[in-house]
């Protein structure tokens, strides 16, 4: 017998181990019962319902989608919202006669016949579970389906909530766009087939908070189909809500001042490194995505050659230009390799060894200060100083000040940009290293690269002495019942360590640009000081004989005696920064200050 | 330690070895009775050459002397963490899970041989000439040899496997004679560490747990799953509904009907009758092995007998109460009669190292 070995029936063993033998073997046995047990209250109390159930009918699941969280700006304003849309879905399980009902839904609705045997073929042929075919029906076409309803068994129109964008290109690449779930993103398992999901910017980023939890019900349906009861029912559960730092006002007066330029613009809350706008150019309409683009709509989209899928503002980089004297000026007075009384020859060209660098404009400026300088943009004044300041520490300078680093937003993609490896000990130049690439780096140019967003986070630590903030684009996430889901404070990432005096001299230079018959002219605003730099970004291959295809900056803070944003503006082939960029940032700062509209505890 | 004594071979249990085949040729049948057409003949040929191979496994674990074994433990412990590790570097992705290491025509699932070595690694380790299971540093090396398995596994991720780890843990504990009160302030931290984990997670990886937790990937679609595993199971009734009428299955109602769910499909055909038959089967093999680990002379056969049966009995209760409603749904196959080869082979070689021990309990 099986329990001869314990002695069971003689009481407890003696041997320690196999009493406790025993006792394991009394809890299999007891789990063995339970189970029984069930068996039992299954097959026998129950048997007959269930076998009922499983005879006459059973159980379909009728999946309803949770509604996507809603993203608003810094004052409360819907950047994204939510509207019930009409999806047409087929239950292959319940379509008897497949080629017939097909043919007819793709007459009826003028969908070609491939996309519907597509969209089933993915699925077992006895799958209860809806597959979404085509999402954003028009009443017109629901219509349709319902009057044919009883031709086209399987056919069920179900209601989804959609993403509806108060308008369709605004803020693009910071919200992202939400689409079906791709093969890829299925096998990974987070998600079903048929599900919507963030595919980029903020939708993506933060798609687990926004997606909810998808609800159904589970009926009880007749031989033909028809539902006869709810069994069960889970209420979807709707996704989190979102506050971001953007302010809807400014981005709307960002992106028309921007109009039709590619390029981009970034403007920053000095006082938090909160991102209130930022644009890259050309953008694409968010609510393609939802309805039904076409294959042959997103290839366009994917292949345009102005890359409207790319955001320029942190996942392009470009030669700073001028914009970069302002890092060799702090390198040069914080060294004290210069004083501000110093001056330097501002010639039409500057001679090194066999090689002639031009200025920008073919004439010579006399001795100049560091003040004029910079106010006037002199190249050849600057070749000077780099070569006088050294490769080491301008690369140094350029670090501290966060180029060359991602500045650490949560957007997928953001670009690190490039400042030269730091030479090696005792000076030593990086292999390959000439003195004319010192030149070219002293005014921006050569082997330097910087992100719109960089240039945004460098003007800040200008504006505030110092300051080196982590852009911060999600201020809360918060779950319908009100609940904190999760939260990110202002950080500082790093401090730029000048001298008050290097910072004052900087600042006051900047004021000059724009307020003292400098390059940054076309920036100056009636009421608002802005100090500012211009930089024109040579594209590597091009001479200057072909300066309209150079890349226009302006990097701007206001106002100038108590700074509170920072504006940054791209054009690509735009030309001169002060041309082609600094008007554009003088409309954007005039949007933000004098045209203001009454939104409440608005900061900017 | 090949030299085969004669004496081995009177001593098989032909008892216990027949039952399991029995289950075995029961789970032939159901696969084969799911699909009978060619297309079900494949899964039934490849199962069977599987249990060719697992006869074979059985035959060489029962033929080594497992005291043998027992004393390589640390190096097929080492291998089998290892294992695990390459299935990270290395391994197949299913459908968001990373189990599989391929190699060659078929695909080798480390966390099910794992399981084996784990337990022939916790004998070794609350054996040892060394060890003393009332001592902490034996309690603790025997945690640590669960923890880092137990953490590989869940991450692949497969939380049924790595849970069933757990009781076969706890078994082996009481049974090499850990204190009582030790074993429950284990136990009770344990279970202190669940919650901890649940307010240490974010929202959304709660959310995972759930999916972890249920293989169909959404709590909609696994109620529905239990829904019809039972309606499968009721609707067989007392004499069940043979192979024709069994429309739950044969319909393909049933989720994982060849694998995780075997045992609905067998109860919707054969009713109350042959599940009760097909339960019985499972508790004599539990009784026989710990019946064997109490009739085994030194520690080492106590413990590994005990071990495997511990192993062999938690994955038929948890795979049987899921399927029957009872319990959460984690992929955990049903011994013997789930379609799937690592799972085959590796219980029947659990069997072997049983009858291994039985066999040489009277020399």
């Amino acid at each position: 017998m099986a329990l001869k070995g314990f002695g069971a029936g003689r009481g407890a063993p003696r041997d320690p181990f196999r009493r406790r033998l025993l006792f394991l073997t009394i809890c299999a046995l007891t789990g063995f019962l339970v189970l029984l047990g069930q068996l039992w209250y299954l097959q026998v109390l129950e048997g007959a319902r269930l076998h009922d159930l499983s005879e006459r009918n059973r159980i379909r699941v009728r999946p309803a989608a949770a509604p996507r969280g809603i993203l608003f700006d810094r004052n409360g304003l819907a950047l994204v919202d939510n509207r019930p849309a009409f999806t047409l879905s087929l239950i292959p399980r319940e379509m008897e006669d497949r080629g017939t009902v097909l043919a007819r839904l793709s007459v009826l609705l003028r969908v070609p016949l491939a996309e519907l045997t597509e969209a089933l073929a993915r699925v077992p042929p006895d799958s209860f579970m809806p597959v979404r075919v085509r999402r954003g029906l028009t009443m017109e076409e629901v219509a349709k389906v319902e009057e044919w309803k009883l031709e086209l068994p399987g056919v069920v129109v179900e209601v989804e909530p959609q993403r509806v964008y108060p308008s369709p290109r605004l803020g693009a690449h910071l919200l992202g766009y939400v689409r079906e779930v791709s093969e890829d993103q299925m096998r990974q398992g987070r998600y079903r087939r048929g599900e919507l999901a963030g595919q980029s910017g903020l939708e993506r980023l933060l798609d687990e908070y926004l997606r909810g939890r998808d609800g159904g019900e589970e009926i009880e349906v007749d031989a033909f189909g028809r539902p006869v009861r709810v069994v069960r029912r889970q209420e979807p559960r709707p996704g989190a809500h979102v506050a971001t730092t953007l302010d809807r006002h400014i981005q709307e007066v960002v992106e028309r001042a921007m109009g039709n330029h590619a390029g981009a613009a970034v403007v920053l809350d000095v006082r938090s490194g909160d991102i209130l706008a930022l644009t890259s150019s050309p953008a694409f309409e968010l609510d393609h995505f939802t309805g039904a683009l076409g294959r042959e709509a997103w290839l366009r989209l994917v292949r345009d050659p102005q890359a409207p899928l790319l955001n320029r503002a942190i996942q392009s980089q470009y030669a700073p230009g001028s914009l970069f004297k302002i890092v060799v000026a702090a390198a040069a007075l914080q060294e004290a390799v210069i004083t501000p009384f110093d001056r330097l020859r501002c010639a039409a060209t500057f001679q090194l060894g066999a090689r002639t660098f031009k200025n920008w404009e073919d004439a010579d400026w006399g001795e100049l200060d560091l003040y004029h300088a910079i106010v006037r943009s002199c190249n050849t004044y600057f070749y000077q100083l780099g070569l006088k300041v050294g490769m080491e520490p301008m690369a140094r300078y350029a670090r501290a000040f966060g180029l060359g680093a991602p500045t650490g937003l949560a957007l997928a993609g953001e670009k690190a940009g490039l400042i030269p490896e730091l030479p090696g000990p005792k000076g030593k130049r990086p292999r390959g290293w000439k003195p004319g690439d010192t030149v070219n780096i002293s005014i921006g140019q050569g082997p330097v690269l910087v992100t719109p967003l960089q240039v945004a986070r460098m003007m800040a630590a200008v504006a505030t002495g110092g300051i080196l903030w982590k852009p911060r684009l999600v201020q809360r996430v918060e779950a319908p019942d009100g609940r904190l889901l999760y939260s990110e404070p202002s950080q500082m990432t790093g401090y730029v360590d000048l001298s008050p005096a290097v910072w004052a001299f900087l600042q006051r230079s900047l004021w000059g640009v724009v307020n003292d018959g400098g390059t940054g002219a076309a920036a100056r605003l009636p009421g608002i000081e802005v100090a500012g730099k211009t930089g024109t970004a040579q594209i590597v291959t091009n001479s200057d004989a072909r300066r309209g295809q150079d890349h226009a900056w302006f990097a701007a803070y206001a106002p100038a005696q108590d700074p509170q944003v920072v504006v940054v503006v791209l054009v690509e082939r735009g030309g001169r920064g002060g041309q082609a960029a600094a008007p554009i940032a003088r409309q954007i700062l005039y949007g933000i200050f004098l045209e203001r509209v009454a939104s409440a505890g608005g900061s900017g | 330690m090949f030299r085969f004594d004669r004496r081995l071979l009177q001593n098989v249990d032909w008892l216990l070895l027949a039952s399991a085949l029995a289950l075995v040729a029961l789970g032939l049948l159901t696969l084969w009775s799911l699909s009978p057409g060619r297309q079900g003949s494949g899964v039934v040929w490849r199962q069977l050459s599987w249990l060719g191979v697992g006869l074979l496994a059985l035959a060489a674990a029962a033929s080594v002397d497992y005291r043998n074994l027992v004393r390589v433990a640390p190096a097929l412990y080492v291998v089998g963490v290892g294992l695990l590790l390459t299935v990270f570097l290395f391994g197949r992705a299913v459908s968001g899970a990373r189990r599989w290491l391929p190699l060659g025509p078929v695909t080798l699932q480390p966390a099910e041989l794992f399981k084996l070595l784990f337990v022939i690694t916790l004998a070794w380790a609350l054996t040892a000439r060394w060890a003393n299971p009332r001592s902490r540093a034996t309690l603790a090396s025997a945690l640590g040899l669960l923890v880092v398995p137990f953490v590989l596994v869940v991450r692949q991720p497969d939380l049924g496997t790595a849970l069933v780890l757990v009781p076969v843990f706890f078994a082996l504990l009481f049974g090499a004679g850990v204190r009582l009160r030790e074993l429950g302030w284990l136990g009770l931290a344990g279970l202190a560490g669940t919650p901890l984990a649940w307010v240490v997670l974010k929202e959304y990886q709660r959310e995972r747990l759930f999916v972890y937790l249920n293989p169909f990937r959404d709590p909609l679609g696994s109620a529905y799953n239990v829904i019809q595993s039972k309606i499968a199971i009721g609707s067989g009734q007392f004499l069940g509904k043979g192979v024709v009428g069994a429309t739950q299955s044969r319909l393909a109602f049933l989720p994982e009907r060849h694998t995780d769910f075997i045992f609905a499909v067998f109860a919707e055909m054969w009713g109350f009758v042959g599940a009760l038959l097909v339960l019985v089967g499972y508790a004599f093999l539990i009784l026989r092995g710990f019946e064997i680990a109490g009739r085994a002379r030194e520690p080492v056969g106590r413990l590994l007998a005990l071990g495997v049966t511990a192993l062999l009995g938690a994955q038929t209760l948890i795979n049987l109460g899921m399927v029957m409603g009872l319990l959460p749904i984690v992929g955990i196959p049903l011994p013997l009669m789930s379609y799937g080869g690592s799972s085959l082979v590796i219980t029947l070689m659990a069997l072997g190292l049983l009858l291994s021990v039985r066999m040489r309990q009277s020399l």
